[in-house]
């Protein structure tokens, strides 16, 4: 479930996930893959989920729900969406 | 360091602001004396209940205070222990026989609670390679048991065929079971799924169950109140219901239901149902009892859905946005938090009660003030419930003033 260390993201990955994001910044945080989605984000479960879903429409995956407590950053989102999307393919 | 309650304090701050005024707090309402299904004292004021999932009444019904009456003084209060040790009695079994009869199941297991239920069925049943996919608005008693269990979650968008379709598709080559959770009636906002698509998807997979808590449907629809599977005409492609005994069948306890043939396991690895005290003989006399009361209910059944329609017709009438249409559940949408509270208190100082639910606990955001019907409830009470809805819903600005409408003279 976990990438191991330094893995990188495809950066289209990382683009996308900015580009949903855009609509759900209300902090005007600055978007970096170290963003985190609960300190700089301010996301509450139902942003999350919501956010989640727009995840899932874009790459057409599903997101387990298991995997969401390890996800903190746009980075550890866009490992797991290549993981996601690697194994469907 | 930080303090053992630290993380809670923007919730706390929050709920600090908006109830920190003296006023009467809606999670702490207290009844000072029950005096009906559908009345009680509240900070010494005469209320209409009208926000009680006790949809047919039945919490007085005197077969069923008789029968309580009877297993109390045969049994005494309380089994002191789980179902798998001292604490299964001949009234349990009979219970279990009851539901399996109510169903047309071959299987039947009591639990204490419907949250229980959900916790120990759902925590269980799916394994490490198997899947579940559930509806994103399930019950929260739904997200916690499915979070104890081993499989891979999956949620569909809310009432989405088609998007379970898609994500049943891209699983379609995994060799685990799945599993589809639904709720027959979503308690919030009253809105039933769409179980003969549902039933249409799954059918298109293999290894694939589906399980429906039918929670506020039981007793509500269907001829015989077996809930929204009897109602669509497909209880035979639903292999498991998870149900509760504190709604239409008036007291507390959950349950589960099912043809596996394999069923009984569970009596032997679902955790909420070994590690916990049985219901106490009393309660299991009375939903005994109260479970025949619900399969003979058409005429309150009718009364109820006649209620339903009177409430969502009064409050839709004067402008108010009403969730659902044709449901025991009649949830008023508030524009915001602060709105609904004042819409709540207005309610509750006039001698109404309704629940108040404020995300996150609802779906898309929604602050609601949430009625639900009983088949108790007079035409008088709810003209009354209406007419004081109008005062509130213009004194906190929803809609305009109404010239007059006429509230009759006492409340019951």
């Amino acid at each position: 479930m976990t990438a191991a260390p330094g893995a990188e993201p495809s950066p289209d990955t990382l683009t996308a996930l900015f580009d949903i994001l855009k609509t759900f910044n209300k902090t005007g945080a600055v978007l970096t893959p170290g963003t985190r989605f609960s300190e700089d984000l301010n996301f509450d479960s139902l942003v999350v989920m919501e956010f989640v879903a727009v995840v899932e429409d874009r790459f057409d995956i599903s997101v387990p729900l298991n995997i969401l407590p390890d996800i903190a950053t746009v980075n550890h989102l866009a490992l797991a969406v290549d993981r996601i999307v690697a194994e469907n393919s | 360091m930080a303090g053992l309650f630290d993380r809670f304090a923007p919730l706390m701050a929050q709920r600090d602001m908006m109830l920190g005024d003296g006023g009467i707090n809606p999670f702490q309402v207290k009844m000072d004396q029950v005096l009906s299904q559908t009345e009680a004292m509240i900070g010494g004021r005469h209320t209409i209940l009208v926000g009680t999932n006790n949809y047919l009444g039945l919490t007085f019904a005197p077969e069923a205070l008789q029968a309580a009456h009877d297993a109390l003084e045969a049994c005494g209060t309380g089994t002191t222990g789980s179902r798998v040790a001292n604490g299964t009695y001949y009234g349990h079994k009979e219970l279990e026989a009851t539901l399996c009869d109510f169903f047309g199941k071959e299987h039947a297991m009591v639990f204490s609670t419907g949250f229980l239920a959900n916790l120990g069925v759902l925590s269980t049943l799916m394994g490490p390679d198997d899947y579940i996919l559930m509806d994103a608005d399930c019950h929260a008693s739904i997200y916690d048991g499915v979070r104890g269990s081993s499989a891979e979650i999956i949620r569909f968008k809310h009432n989405d065929a088609a998007d379970l379709d898609k994500r049943l598709a891209r699983l379609a080559k995994k060799p685990g079971n799945k599993l589809i959770v639904i709720e027959g009636i979503y308690s919030m906002l009253g809105d039933k799924a769409p179980l003969a698509e549902i039933v249409a998807v799954k059918k298109k997979y293999e290894n694939v169950y589906l399980l429906s808590d039918e929670a506020h449907s039981v007793g509500v629809l269907g001829k015989y109140g077996r809930g929204l599977p009897e109602e669509v005409g497909c209880e035979d492609d639903v292999d498991f219901i998870v149900g509760t005994f504190s709604k239409s069948v008036g007291t507390v306890g959950g349950f589960l239901v099912g043809n596996h043939p394999d069923f009984e396991t569970l009596r032997l690895v679902t955790r909420a149902y070994i590690f916990t005290a049985s219901l106490p003989p009393s309660v299991v006399a009375s939903a005994t009892v109260n479970l025949g009361l619900v399969k003979n209910g058409g005429a309150l059944r009718k009364r109820l859905m006649r209620n339903a329609k009177h409430l969502y017709d009064g409050l839709t009438a004067l402008g108010l946005k009403v969730a659902s249409e044709n449901s025991p559940v009649v949830a008023v949408i508030a524009p915001d938090p602060v709105v609904a509270l004042a819409f709540w208190r207005g309610l509750i100082e006039a001698g109404v009660y309704v629940n108040l639910a404020l995300p996150p606990a609802t779906p898309y955001g929604y602050s609601l003030l949430r009625a639900s019907l009983c088949a108790a409830h007079t035409e008088e009470q709810l003209d009354n419930v209406i007419a004081i809805f109008a005062e509130v819903a213009a004194k906190v600005g929803l809609i305009e003033p109404v010239k007059k409408i006429a509230r009759r003279s006492a409340a019951g």
